[in-house]
């Protein structure tokens, strides 16, 4: 299935939504999101990967990117990844550094 | 055995997850088993056509061989690009580390090797081949009465 993202911007809260398969020939879509995110001041960022049917290392390095590009101190929360999207990044040590979340949860991602 | 060839470029990544999908259906691999044979796949895959052919100005195809047996699925990458072993890389130490002090290089290759039962690579007649074997889950004893 063919990758797609959306963007939006909640206040500082910059919501990427990823859908289909997420590989390195679309990484750079990924990327570009990330960077438009820092630019826009974000301070959370959240990956909605709810209808992420695939995500190869190219994905990973797009979190990396984002935490290098938006500053350490930007949480990361990762809404609703599948079964196997989630062990790949339990697999290399990733869910140390974002937040895991079921569904997006309003009173932890907003809180001030 | 089943060949696909195709044009070594990042383009290719979806036909060849394709083809590994169909190939690991007809094996009898179970979803996970197949979802993670294609990840290992994937990774190997784009480090040929991004690092292999066209960093260093070439272009090349990458065959996709399928070999069902016994007791699981063989797939095989075969590509003319520069000589290249994963298992020379230096695979990341780091998997612990918080993300922003993180290398970004050698997560593909570490993902390709954990996601099959066997990771080989040899390089012969002028070409790297890339080995994945997945094997089907064993039959968990019968509980029928």
């Amino acid at each position: 299935m063919a990758f797609s993202l959306t963007s939006e911007a909640r206040g500082r809260i910059a919501v990427i939504t990823l859908i289909g398969e997420l590989d390195a020939s679309v990484a750079g879509q990924f990327r570009d999101a990330v960077e438009q995110a820092a630019r826009a001041d974000a301070d959370r960022l959240v990956l909605d990967m709810t209808n992420l049917d695939y995500m190869a290392s190219a994905g990973l390095r797009g979190l990396v990117f984002a935490k290098q590009k938006m500053g350490a101190n930007v949480d990361i929360f990762v809404v609703g990844a599948h079964d196997a999207v989630f062990e790949t990044i339990e697999m290399t040590g990733f869910h140390h550094s974002v937040f895991m979340l079921d569904i997006y949860d309003a009173a932890q991602i907003e809180a001030p | 055995m089943e060949t696909f060839v195709v044009p070594g470029t990042v383009e290719s990544l979806g036909p060849i997850r394709e083809f590994v999908r169909s190939k690991a259906a007809e094996a009898g691999l179970d979803k996970k088993r197949a979802y993670r044979l294609q990840l290992a796949v994937d990774e190997i895959a784009s480090n040929i056509a991004l690092h292999g052919y066209q960093e260093q100005g070439l272009a090349g195809d990458i065959a996709v061989q399928a070999e069902i047996g016994s007791d699981g699925l063989t797939i095989t990458l075969v590509d003319s690009a520069v000589p290249y072993d994963p298992y020379s890389r230096v695979l990341p130490s780091d998997l612990d580390a918080p993300l922003q002090d993180r290398a970004i290089g050698g997560l593909g290759v570490y993902l390709a090797i954990n996601n099959v039962d066997q990771f080989l690579y040899r390089f012969d007649d002028g070409h790297n081949h890339n080995i994945f074997v997945a094997l089907r889950e064993r039959e968990s004893p019968s509980t029928a009465t």
